[in-house]
């Protein structure tokens, strides 16, 4: 799995200038992840960008009175929205890998009963990506990232290091 | 589950003060969620307190560094509380999922079975060999038996962490730690 950037703060900082550099971050983060995700022979990518969703709207969370509000409340629901997508694709996938290894343990006359539940699972994985698919042409459709980057901006103007954002 | 509200939180204070009353009311929702999540079949209060636990978590890993050192430490803890909550919650939807599937074959076999018996007075039982789940049934059992056996297991576990951090003062431990300030590095 990623693991998420450490992100140096300081006690006496600004809340405001704290939020708007770790969202900054997480909302990076979310998007490096999204190259292969749709490829359901690799679920790292997914799992990867789902914990970088859950991250990224759990800073959302934590620094909500630094955003202006209008706007915070619909990058809020896109964010919830792209993340929701994400576990639709993630459960039936943590749910296939586990039963293939709980698989290889069992008698073989016990294999078929797990094997026809993953082909089940299998339907519903490819319905996740469908899903997933068409979340992730919302958010770039919508301008997620760039909007995220806007609401950070926004929030402490005054940050040297909002203009070395890309 | 809902977050509560902080009150008190202001964008141009510091970063640690803020924190702190974030962290407060995140610590006490978690341990509010006790004693009832110590109740196995209390389903929705372990997810809930799944969700308390993950709220407080991600708040400690951003603004652990601000407080005393037992943050860090309180940081690794909760995640661990999180993770093995987090697992009880995917047996809770497993196995009425497993179930469900089951009596989906079981249905589907007792249809078969009915249009293959035509019009007999009774269903003869070698029939049973032409359903067409009639070797799945096991390995679903089996499925659901191991599911069943794994959630108990889990949830010992988590009482077992919950005492040892309550023995180990966790919620005062914390609650002091956010009281204090690491020193200002610039």
């Amino acid at each position: 799995m990623a693991k998420a950037e450490d992100i140096d703060v300081e006690p006496d900082e600004p809340y405001r200038r704290a939020g708007a550099r770790i969202v900054r971050v997480r909302a990076r983060e979310l998007f490096e992840h999204a190259d292969g995700v749709l490829d359901t022979r690799d679920i790292e990518r997914v799992h990867d960008m789902r914990v970088a969703s859950r991250r990224l709207r759990a800073v959302l969370e934590i620094f909500a009175p630094c955003f202006s509000q209008g706007e915070f409340k619909g990058v809020l629901r896109d964010v919830k929205a792209l993340a929701d997508a994400l576990g639709e694709r993630r459960d039936p996938d943590v749910h296939i890998d586990a039963l293939r290894t709980f698989s290889k343990q069992l008698l073989a006359a016990n294999k078929h009963g797990v094997n026809r539940m993953i082909e089940d699972l299998e339907e519903r994985q490819a319905r996740g990506n469908e899903v997933l698919a068409a979340a992730l042409e919302r958010a770039e459709e919508r301008g997620l990232h760039g909007r995220l980057v806007a609401l950070a901006d926004d929030a402490d103007p005054d940050d040297p290091e909002a203009a070395a954002q890309p | 589950m809902k977050a509560r509200k902080v009150a008190d939180l202001d964008p141009d204070g510091a970063l640690a003060d803020n924190a702190e009353r974030i962290v407060r009311v995140r610590l006490d929702e978690l341990c509010g969620f006790m004693p009832a999540a110590a109740d196995p079949d209390e389903v929705v209060a372990l997810h809930d307190m799944r969700i308390a636990a993950k709220r407080l978590r991600y708040v400690l890993e951003l603004t652990a560094p601000c407080f005393g050192p037992y943050a860090k430490a309180a940081t690794k803890l909760t995640k661990e509380i999180q993770d093995l909550l987090g697992e009880i919650h995917d047996c809770d939807v497993q196995i009425p999922e497993t179930r469900a599937f089951a009596e989906r074959l079981l249905a589907e076999d007792a249809a078969a079975l009915h249009e293959a018996a035509g019009d007999a007075d009774d269903l003869d039982p070698a029939l049973l060999k032409q359903a067409p789940h009639a070797r799945d049934h096991a390995g679903v059992a089996a499925l659901e038996a191991h599911l069943r056996a794994r959630r108990l297991l889990l949830f010992d576990r988590f009482l077992a962490q919950w005492s040892q951090l309550d023995r180990k003062g966790f919620r005062a431990r914390l609650e002091y730690a956010i009281g204090e300030r690491a020193p200002v590095h610039k």
